[in-house]
């Protein structure tokens, strides 16, 4: 049995994961996303990711970014790496992607905040 | 005056027979070795005789106590490399800039070197900022003549240099109720002495200072003693020197000198070799290093520490003077004349210093326990003085000598040199008088008396926007925009400001630099906000890369890299 | 810029944009003062996701859940005053008056009712007590966060971080991401002062451990930090003696707790609570000054900006209604309570929903907290955990509960027995 904290929310409940015969069990949870996450931890942690980016705009220089969901904890290395790259070079809007379908996870890099020039 | 052979008996009665005095060239040199520093210490004192002219050169070793070396620049080049100017002032403190700014009315070239990377950096930003009133000094004593004369400059030094400095006045409660039938007596000692002083009944006591303990009985007031931002008073000095012509040369340490016959030849630093004709020896806690490469050492420093509190403005309206209790002061039995509780002029309240011997002449670290045992102490003064106040603390180091009495005369054995040394409180009072008068010797060595008559005594300062009337601030605003964009919050600065600090007669490029001109950073919030937004005004304004911005001097830069230079290679 | 309006917010962050938006709502004219050249206040540099589930439900960035509020301020009719400062302030026959300055030089205006929105600072090293030399590398999480992610710039490729509040929690992770070693985190108090999950996606996920009962004593270094010195403390947070181990880095960060600002309030003579060391201040966030509000961190320090929004919007509001003679009944705590907002029941203008704030003195399971109108029991609540760290909103009708200005009005807080 592995205990770990949920991360899905401020409660941060405690979970009790096991693996049993039929299946993950998940206790301590107080709400279905709390089972999910419990049960992806043990067979494919995933992370959604924030940071900045390089941009041309005067009023933004660094503009900062986050995963659209949740990518392979294992991927944060290299997108990292991946985002260091990128330089935005037109105004954005909040939501707006930046790198659509980060290194093949499915999973866009958005905007986070509004830059005008 | 006792013999060296009375004294060694002495000191081996005390210390045992590892150390012996002898006398030579009117010197009496103290050698040995002993266990520990305060040993060092008090073998020193045993020896010295304060009013004769025979002083204490200390060179017993403390065993197993290291003294560390003077930090130096690591900077090197040949700036300075064949200057030939008529005076050499070595030391940019209050009293080395107060030197350069008057001798740059005789008609003499004057060159100021500081090792460090601005002027004021070591024991003239590093005390309590007290104009004192001189009522624990001794009528031989040379620091008396200097502290009474330069107590009377202030006033109007610092209108030349619109530097803020406010005759506050020093308050002495007493406790004890006998005192109120000897106190009104004692009233006549210090008016001898030159020194105006009051009797204060309690009620007259506590309707100046309310706060103060409840149980005092009586007390005295010396209304001369004064208050005056410290590093502000040397900085304004520097620029007043500099736009006088003075050079002035930061990250500059003395290393040598060629000394033949009585005479400097040639000064050798970090930046080249110097030809002065006439050096001073303004060096602090140095200054015996500087008399040694002279070769005329006749004094020795015993560096003592003492550490100020500094707490938040809401906690200044305790106090509206510089007040303390008899017995108090940090004082007395250290030789320092510890302002107790202070209204600094920039409104907040200080309190301290201690005094602690120490063998490390630049030993800045702050302890706890200094804080809490000055605490300890004030709170007898002031009931409700509470550390959860203290937004800032900070030590510096007293260059003492074992006479306890400042050097300030021409050179010994050499005799192109004029030493400014044994600078200790108060010496902040003394530096305008101290100034002048040995601007004078140095002059009257270099050979001349003639005047620059282009010499201009007014220093404009940075404009202080939030304290100005709002008609006044608006129209600088409205000259400067900037002036309206305020940066730090807790001492409501502008960017205005900041700006022109980077740009005055004494270079300014570092975060600490910007704090000690205009301020930001001073708050409570300690440059908590304004740090990053004046390191970023710093690089726009100086046209440097963020990562080449200091707090203070070189290696202490704030940025180490851009963010993203290095990901992927990390190993999380 | 006018020189009279129905209601001023200072402070452009999530409180202030949430009170200036319903103070507009609610029919105002509503100046906004924000000392900075952008809205969003601190949320501008706290780039990490988590923001707005309670009021999105969704997990947003920080500047991102800011530019919704923004966006909605230019729908509104709101007006602006970017790198706007508030110099002065003081109560008049007319209301308050206000100096501002800002680029365009100093101006006055008057003002019905004057909002509070002005955050919070950090607390610093002198603050904790650590004393030693003063290089550089000694930075708030605040200060580091703002070079990191506004600047582009690391403070520091090794460091040590003092204290496990959320900020100091989210800028471990975040320096390593940007190629930083995080050596520890510092906890002087014996349990983390961040919220469990930080400390799980932020230390765990990178390997970066926490010690609690343990706090940097001294740092060392002349120009750029050298070390730092960490021991083990006791209960009373004083270090024991002998434990003291020295750390090699470049970088201290603090995370060593908040401290809302409230320095015009002060001058304006609004009485403030030592223990939330905000003003006190009714149901509807307005302080014992009439007409003076406070909202957001600049009342309490919430630990989520969710709360915060929604203490602007309850400000914002109120003093956007017409002013009301009050009639207040104060808020008593009794058990182990840092303490408890609001601390006072206006009954003139109480609405069948009131929101009740507070924090736990100690970590306690199953606890039950209730709330008594003259010993009669009107609410009860049974908590799993309570931590001192973690806010607990309560949102209770108070107008069914014939509360007089004289009533006792307790909350109390009881751990159960373990034995139970």
């Amino acid at each position: 049995m592995t205990e770990l904290t949920c991360i899905v929310c401020p409660m941060g409940c405690t979970l009790q994961v096991a693996q049993g015969a039929d299946g993950i069990t998940v206790t301590g949870n107080s709400c279905p996303r709390g089972a999910q996450f419990g049960k992806a931890e043990l067979t494919d942690p995933h992370r959604s990711l924030t940071t900045t980016v390089h941009t041309t705009l005067t009023t933004l220089p660094l503009l900062p970014v986050r995963t659209d969901g949740e990518i392979p904890k294992a991927l944060v290395p290299k997108a990292i790496a991946a985002l260091a790259k990128v330089l935005v070079e037109h105004p954005v809007k909040a939501g707006d992607v930046i790198l659509p379908d980060l290194l093949g996870s499915g999973i866009d890099v958005i905007a986070t905040a509004t830059a005008t020039e | 005056m006792q013999s060296a052979a009375k004294l060694t008996e002495l000191l081996r009665g005390q210390f045992g027979n590892t150390v012996s005095a002898k006398e030579q060239n009117g010197i009496l040199y103290l050698s040995g070795h002993l266990p520990d520093w305060d040993s060092v210490v008090a073998a020193g004192r045993l020896c010295a005789d304060p009013k004769s002219r025979r002083m204490v050169v200390n060179d017993i070793a403390a065993t197993g106590c290291e003294r560390p070396k003077m930090q130096l620049p690591t900077m090197e080049d040949k700036a300075l490399e064949g200057a030939a100017p008529d005076v050499l002032v070595i030391g940019a403190g209050v009293v080395g800039c107060a030197i350069a700014r008057e001798l740059a009315r005789y008609d003499v070239t004057v060159l100021l070197v500081e090792k460090e990377h601005d002027v004021g950096m070591q024991a003239s930003s590093r005390n309590d900022g007290m104009v004192h009133p001189g009522i624990d000094l001794k009528p031989w004593q040379v620091k008396q003549k200097y502290n009474l004369a330069g107590n009377r400059m202030y006033p109007e030094i610092c209108r030349e240099l619109e530097v803020p400095f406010a005759r506050t006045g020093q308050i002495i409660g007493i406790t004890q109720a006998w005192a109120r039938a000897v106190l009104p007596l004692s009233v006549h000692y210090w008016r001898r002495m030159g020194i105006p002083c009051n009797y204060l009944s309690r009620d007259a006591l506590l309707k100046k200072e309310p706060h103060l303990a409840p149980d005092v009985a009586c007390g005295l007031e010396f209304p001369t003693a004064g208050i005056v931002c410290p590093y502000g008073l040397t900085i304004a000095y520097a620029e007043n020197a500099v736009q006088n012509g003075v050079k002035l040369s930061l990250d500059t340490a003395v290393l040598g000198m060629k000394v033949q016959d009585g005479k400097i030849y040639a000064v050798r630093t970090n930046r080249g070799t110097i030809r002065p004709k006439v050096v001073v020896n303004a060096a602090g806690v140095f200054s015996e290093e500087i008399a040694q490469m002279a070769n005329d050492r006749f004094f020795s420093i015993h560096p003592r520490k003492g550490t100020n509190a500094i707490l938040d403005k809401k906690a200044a309206f305790r106090v509206q003077t510089i007040a303390s209790l008899l017995g108090t002061a940090a004082t007395k039995s250290a030789h320092s004349k510890g302002g107790g509780l202070v209204r600094t002029v920039d409104g907040n309240l200080l309190v301290g210093p201690d005094a602690v011997e120490t063998a490390a002449k630049e030993d800045y670290a702050t302890n706890a326990e200094s804080v809490h045992a000055t605490f300890a102490k004030q709170k007898n003064a002031l009931p409700e003085l509470s550390e959860a106040d203290i937004i800032t603390y900070f030590t510096g180091v007293r260059a003492a000598t074992y006479e306890e009495d400042f050097v300030i005369c021409p050179g010994r054995a050499t005799k192109n040199l004029v030493h400014a040394a044994g600078i200790q409180s108060p010496g902040l009072t003394a530096a305008p008088a101290i100034g002048v008068a040995v601007a004078k010797m140095a002059a009257e060595l270099v050979g001349t008396t003639k005047k620059n008559s282009k010499f201009q005594p007014h220093r404009t300062a940075v404009p202080h926007l939030s304290s100005l009337p709002q008609a006044e601030r608006n129209a600088l605003i409205h000259q400067n925009p900037d002036f309206g964009v305020i940066v730090c919050r807790c001492e409501e600065i502008s960017r205005g400001e900041i700006i022109a600090a980077l740009h005055r007669p004494v270079p300014c490029d570092t975060v600490d630099g910007v704090k000690r001109r205009v301020r930001p950073g001073m708050g409570r919030c300690q440059g908590g906000f304004c740090g990053p937004l004046v390191t970023q005004i710093i690089a726009e304004e100086l046209h440097k890369p963020l990562e080449q911005v200091c707090k203070s001097g070189e290696g202490s830069e704030l940025l180490l890299a851009p963010t993203k230079a290095e990901t992927g290679q990390s190993n999380f | 810029m006018k020189e009279n309006y129905d209601v001023a917010v200072l402070g452009g962050g999530p409180a202030g944009l949430a009170a200036a938006l319903a103070a507009d709502a609610a029919g105002a004219s509503v100046l906004l003062i924000e000392r900075e050249g952008r809205l969003g206040g601190i949320l501008k540099q706290c780039i990490h996701d988590g923001f707005g589930l309670v009021r999105f439900g969704k997990k947003l960035a920080g500047p991102e859940y800011a530019q919704h509020f923004i966006d909605a301020l230019a729908q509104s009719k709101v007006e602006t005053a970017l790198l706007t400062f508030a110099t002065h302030a003081e109560q008049t026959p007319d209301g308050v008056k206000l100096t501002l300055v800002s680029r365009a030089g100093m101006h006055t205006i008057t003002v019905k009712k004057l909002v509070l929105a002005t955050g919070c600072r950090e607390r610093t090293a002198r603050q904790v007590a650590i004393h030693g030399t003063r290089p550089a590398g000694i930075f708030t999480a605040g200060a580091a966060q703002y070079y990191t992610n506004i600047l582009g710039e690391l403070p520091t490729k090794r460091c040590v971080i003092l204290g496990s509040g959320d900020i100091g929690l989210i800028m471990a992770r975040r320096l390593t991401l940007e190629g930083a070693e995080v050596l520890g985190v510092y906890e002087a108090k014996p349990t983390p002062s961040g919220l469990a999950r930080n400390i799980s996606q932020c230390l765990k996920d990178f390997d970066i451990p926490i010690s609690t009962s343990h706090t940097v004593t001294r740092v060392f270094g002349k120009e750029r930090l050298e070390a730092v010195e960490i021991a083990e403390v006791d209960a009373a947070m004083q270090p024991k003696p002998g434990t003291a181990k020295r750390i090699d880095c470049d970088a201290l960060i603090l995370s060593v707790g908040l401290i809302p600002e409230n320095e015009l309030a002060e001058t304006l003579g609004v009485a403030l609570d030592k223990r939330t060391k905000g003003p006190v201040c009714d149901q509807n966030g307005q302080t014992m000054t009439e007409g003076i509000y406070a909202c957001g961190n600049a009342l309490h320090v919430n630990d989520l900006v969710d709360y915060v929004t929604e203490s602007g919007e309850i400000a914002g509001r109120a003093a956007a209604a017409a002013s009301a003679q009050r009639s207040l009944c104060p808020l008593a705590t009794q058990g182990e309570f840092l303490y408890a907002v609001p601390q006072q029941i206006d009954l003139a203008t109480l609405k069948t929903q009131t929101v009740l704030f507070f924090r736990v003195s100690r970590e306690m399971q199953n606890a039950m907290v209730t709330l008594s109108v003259n010993g009669k029991t009107i609410l009860e609540k049974r908590y799993r955990h309570l931590r001192p760290p973690e806010m607990e909103r309560l949102a209770v009708d108070l107008s069914s509960a014939g509360l007089a200005q004289n009533s006792a009005l307790l909350l109390t807080v009881k751990e159960a027995d373990k034995t139970e």
